[in-house]
């Protein structure tokens, strides 16, 4: 009896020693786990200081369920050691609870950058669930399309995208109807733009209008829309390729990501002018499309948008509250030019106000170039690039060049400067005295 | 003593005609008919793990998945970067189209920016992500130009033990090695797989440019797959490994593999 409950005995542990071995290789080739360390030192020229001193740190782990679904998380430490792009702790008070950073002292934040659930059901349907990032369009450097998720503006348009989108919780549905691929979004998640403070090194000062000299103002805290489903983002992409041209029509019903700045003049106790700011989210739709198509060497992209009841700060003195509404057109037509290890990507942007409003530091039509010229050296070790953006109107812009340099297999390093030029009354000349040179390392595990 | 010898001459010329061995030889066209002949299966799944190496020694390694399916005759390839993981996400995407007359489709992930770039794939010549391969190179997979090359078959060698028909390419016209970046080539066609083993090119201007050996060729689910195969460039002394592993022609790949939006939203 008691070999036979040996015995026994022995072969379970057997089969549940290999059963948990087992499990425990199906979980090792499920989980997957990664680390990438991003440093960046700039030093502004105009200050002779340091401008940031980040270092940031990228986990990120996945785990497959099966062949059609994961969980992915990728999580942010981040730190900047110079304290001065968002001095202190931020209010955030443009971002919903659930997408708020966690701050650590003045310097540091945690923040769960995505968190999501993928999968096919039936070969037919893709679904994304969960904290991520949708991006729509072609355009580099200036967005059209690229609206879905907002933007943090600690560093204006110099931070890659990929940091500087604030990832949303959202849902996104792909799926086929004949050769068109159907992309359908839902954005219950109320986070829009970080701006920075009037102290801060990017604070955006050309959007606002400044109060006439002598008199004050209040800014009161903007109204963030906060109904889970009646304040929801929605949208949709239809994408097709056909005969060697790729299209793709996009609507979205959102807020936009700036508040619009209402304001009036008022008197205070003492009959002295006042004038009191209240920012507001407003609602917009936004039509728009892009194509693309190879011809020989080169790539020829371009993307619309038409946003309707676009608000605008304006000029006029008898603007209801200070704000002019009018459709707005843009429009980008794009080239990419590879030969061998050199691209030279040019891009045309145009800003039309549809209707006969006088904005704020602004014309009726605008004007954007923007050139890029980059080589691969060495079998892609080295790689220098030059990102040139220019406002024809104003004559304003910013010229970018980077080199970066693959040490090993896991480490590249940066050395790169961001220089503005122009009136610092418009929006990249009036960060002129930002123009930095920066060093940065990033390392992957 | 003499005269045996001339006998004995006499007769081997009578058994074996001159240029006979070069007239027994299949023609080149043939050769590569029978490369693209060649069981690939319909779809392949494989880990490929690409080892650059510079003419001081320094190794970067990119490890990938390199899926590829047939969808009757035009040929899909996507390669997923899996590491270093500071590019972890970079996708590539091909439709290689069965009339050599249009262009390829060819789309590039890049997680950096989330977006999906058209690359123009008329720039066949064009070294494929760092490595001492070409779009082209890439693209044929151990078989031999059918279209590119006039081919002259000048021999037997063997190559990696292997009994291998040698040929000389030269393009057809000015145009098209310009297009490849090769001005000759010369290549080792095993006789009894019909898998390229070896191959060396010259550039435009002539230069001794590259040698390619494939090995450690076996079968996998009953199909011949090459296992490595190690490229040196002369002209820079940089080389590069690719080593494969992993082998599945046997699971199928659903289509939707080959999208855009599968590059967007990873394996």
């Amino acid at each position: 009896m008691s070999l036979r409950y040996s015995v026994f005995m022995i072969l379970l542990c057997f089969f549940l020693g290999v059963h948990g071995q087992e499990k425990q290789n199906k979980f090792k080739k499920s989980f997957k786990a990664s680390l990438v360390i991003d440093s960046d030192f700039s030093y502004e020229f105009k200050s002779e200081k340091s401008q940031k001193s980040e270092v940031i740190l990228k986990p990120e782990f996945s785990y497959k369920l099966n062949r059609n679904s994961k969980f992915i998380l990728k999580g942010q430490l981040y730190t900047d050691f110079s304290d001065n792009l968002e001095v202190g702790v931020p209010k955030e008070e443009t971002v919903s609870n659930f997408s708020k950073r966690l701050f650590i002292g003045d310097r540091t934040s945690l923040e769960l950058r995505e968190f999501y659930f993928h999968t096919k059901i039936q070969k037919k349907l893709d679904l994304t669930i969960g904290k991520q990032q949708i991006v729509w369009g072609e355009t580099d450097g200036l967005k059209l399309l690229d609206v879905v998720n907002p933007q943090n503006f600690r560093e204006f348009i110099l931070d890659d995208f990929e940091d500087s989108r604030i990832p949303l919780w959202s849902l996104k549905a792909e799926f086929d109807i004949k050769s068109i691929d159907i992309q359908i979004v839902w954005i219950p998640d109320n986070t829009y733009h970080i701006t920075q403070g009037f102290d801060a090194p990017f604070f955006t000062k050309s959007l606002f209008k400044s109060p006439p000299e002598g008199v004050q103002s209040t800014l009161n805290e903007v109204k963030r829309p906060k109904r889970f489903f009646a304040d929801s983002d929605v949208g949709f992409k239809l994408n097709t390729f056909n005969k060697g041209w790729d299209v793709s029509l996009n609507y979205f019903y959102y807020f936009d990501d700036l508040p619009v700045f209402y304001n009036k003049l008022q008197f205070n106790e003492n009959n002295d002018p006042l004038i009191v700011i209240n920012p507001k989210f407003e609602r917009q739709h936004l039509l728009g499309g892009t194509f693309n198509k190879v011809f020989g060497s080169s790539t020829f992209r371009g993307e619309i948008a038409y946003i309707f009841n676009q608000n605008f700060a304006s000029n006029k003195p008898e603007a209801n509250l200070g704000i002019e509404t009018s459709d707005q057109f843009k429009s980008a037509i794009g080239i990419d030019y590879i030969k061998g290890e050199h691209i030279i990507s040019a891009q045309l942007f145009s800003d039309i106000i549809t209707h006969d409003i006088s904005p704020y530091n602004r014309d009726i039509f605008e004007t954007n170039i923007s050139l890029k010229v980059s080589q691969e050296m060495m079998n892609d070790n080295l790689n220098s690039e030059v990102i040139w953006v220019h406002n024809a109107n104003h004559g304003d812009g910013y010229i970018k060049p980077q080199i970066s340099y693959w040490l090993n297999t896991n480490t590249q390093l940066f050395l790169g400067s961001s220089i503005f030029y122009g009136n610092e009354t418009n929006l990249f000349g009036q960060f002129k005295d930002r123009s930095r040179t920066s060093l940065g390392m990033r390392w992957g595990i | 003593m003499k005269t045996i010898l001339v006998l004995g001459l006499l007769t081997i010329g009578l058994l074996f005609p001159a240029n006979s061995i070069a007239q027994s030889l299949p023609s080149g066209k043939n050769i590569a008919d029978n490369t693209y002949a060649r069981n690939e299966g319909i779809s392949l799944n494989r880990t490929l793990t690409m080892e650059l190496k510079d003419k001081r020694g320094k190794t970067r390694i990119r490890k990938t998945t390199s899926l590829r399916k047939y969808f009757g005759d035009e040929k899909r390839l996507a390669i997923f970067y899996l590491t270093p993981k500071s590019v972890m996400g970079t996708a590539f995407l091909t439709y290689d189209y069965p009339d050599a007359s249009v262009d390829d489709d060819q789309w590039l992930y890049m997680p950096a920016l989330r977006k999906t770039r058209r690359i123009s794939a008329s720039n066949r010549g064009d070294y494929f992500l760092g490595t001492d391969l070409t779009y082209e190179d890439i693209k044929l997979e151990t078989r031999i130009s059918k279209d590119d090359y006039n081919y002259k078959t000048i021999g037997l060698e063997t190559v990696d033990g292997k009994t291998c028909y040698v040929l000389d390419g030269t393009p057809k016209n000015n145009t098209i090695a310009k297009e490849l970046g090769y001005s000759k080539v010369k290549l080792w066609v095993d006789t009894n797989i019909w898998m390229l083993r070896k191959a060396e090119s010259w550039d435009v201007a002539g230069n001794h440019l590259k040698t390619t050996l494939i090995s450690d060729i076996k079968k996998v689910q009953g199909i011949w797959t090459y296992h490595k195969i190690e490229v040196k460039n002369h002209k820079t002394n940089h080389e590069t490994i690719f080593r494969i592993s992993d082998v599945d022609y046997k699971t199928e790949l659903n289509d939707d593999v080959f999208t855009k939006e599968t590059l967007v939203n990873g394996l």
